[in-house]
């Protein structure tokens, strides 16, 4: 009989210690799925994008949105490759934000072209 | 330590039940991917081929009717987006988006209820033909917010032109053979004004057209000419961009 209370005694617990690192794992899972649905639009969109042309994502918008005057920190802009020497012209990040420009009308034109399935 | 062992297996049977279950509602609240391609109904259409009844029907109905939901979602959510759309054109496709999830919501509605097969399977036929999400108000978003985006490009390549001429006038002033360069300058904006009198007056033509007009044959080819405008309209920006990239080049050679 005291054997038997001992058994129940350890059982508790070890079954309570179990549940605590379960909790514990849970909470750690919880943050995790917290991040996964903050990215979760950004992946099914990009899903979306792959298996349905029709809702693609126009470029066209970021490209015409892009910075036009004196941008000089744009990706596209020439790098001053030693320090304050050379100063970007202004002009050619203009015309090479141009570029994007047509990669956004390509993008629309591109989504446009799709049935469906109807 | 006999009774040890056993106490402890116990201690780990109810652990890992408890672990399980956790799982088990981490799971459950999972949200499921959202249906948008063309496959995504495709275990529904085959259930419902190699047995139709009113449950595999309105299963493939249902899901035909979310992936559109997803599709639409995601055409609204860009519209609210773009900073190339028109106000007023963002406000036409926007209701329209709204006007469509609105009847397929209330179509979803008579599917659900429906019993009886017949009238089931003409249901679900509707989804196609009365709304045309992907024939018509895709490629209506699609089409108007890049004829919105050439137009709007026009600014952008009017500050282009402005730099440029103020520098062949410079160079002109100080005796500099400009010639190559104006020919140039003139051809960007000349090929601007084409691609900009080739979209412009798309979004007017495509906002109006409806279902019906789709099944009727006569929204398709106004879809179709659309697009192949918006393509030579934008065959002439590619040319306005390399036009203006020859006037720089041009401009850099007389230094």
């Amino acid at each position: 009989m005291k054997h038997q209370l001992s058994s129940i005694g350890r059982l508790a617990a070890t079954a309570l210690l179990v549940g605590v690192a379960v909790v514990a794992c849970g909470r750690s899972n919880g943050a995790t799925e917290a991040q996964t649905a903050a990215t979760a639009p950004a992946v099914q969109q990009t899903q979306a994008g792959q298996t349905t042309p029709t809702i693609a994502p126009t470029p066209i918008d970021e490209a015409t949105s892009a910075p036009t005057q004196g941008d000089t920190t744009s990706s596209v802009a020439p790098a001053a490759s030693s320090g304050a020497a050379v100063t970007p012209d202004p002009l050619d990040t203009q015309i090479s934000n141009l570029d994007s420009l047509l990669n956004g009308v390509n993008g629309s034109l591109s989504g446009s072209d799709n049935s469906g399935g109807e | 330590m006999k009774t040890r062992i056993p106490a402890m297996l116990a201690g780990l049977v109810v652990g890992g039940a408890l672990l399980l279950s956790s799982v088990g509602v981490a799971a459950a609240v999972t949200p499921p991917a959202g249906p948008a391609g063309k496959g995504v109904c495709a275990t529904e259409a085959a259930a419902m081929k190699t047995g139709a009844t009113v449950a595999t029907a309105r299963a493939f109905g249902d899901c035909e009717i979310n992936r559109r939901f997803t599709s639409l979602d995601a055409l609204a959510g860009r519209i609210t987006a773009s900073k190339v759309l028109t106000s007023s054109d963002a406000g036409a496709l926007q209701s329209e988006v709204g006007a469509t999830k609105t009847g397929l919501t209330s179509l979803k509605a008579t599917i659900d209820a429906e019993t009886d097969l017949t009238a089931l399977k003409a249901d679900i036929a509707k989804i196609a033909t009365d709304y045309r999400v992907y024939l018509l108000v895709t490629p209506q978003v699609n089409l108007v917010s890049a004829a919105d985006g050439v137009v709007a490009a026009q600014a952008r390549f009017a500050d282009v032109n402005t730099k440029l001429a103020a520098r062949i006038a410079a160079d002109k002033t100080a005796g500099k053979d400009t010639t190559a360069a104006q020919t140039a300058l003139d051809a960007m904006n000349a090929a601007v004004a084409n691609a900009v009198g080739l979209a412009g007056p798309l979004p007017a033509k495509l906002l109006p057209l409806t279902p019906a007009q789709y099944n009727g044959g006569t929204a398709g080819p106004i879809i179709t000419s659309a697009r192949t405008a918006l393509g030579q309209a934008r065959d002439q920006i590619k040319a306005a961009i390399a036009d203006a990239k020859t006037c720089r080049d041009d401009l850099k050679a007389l230094k």
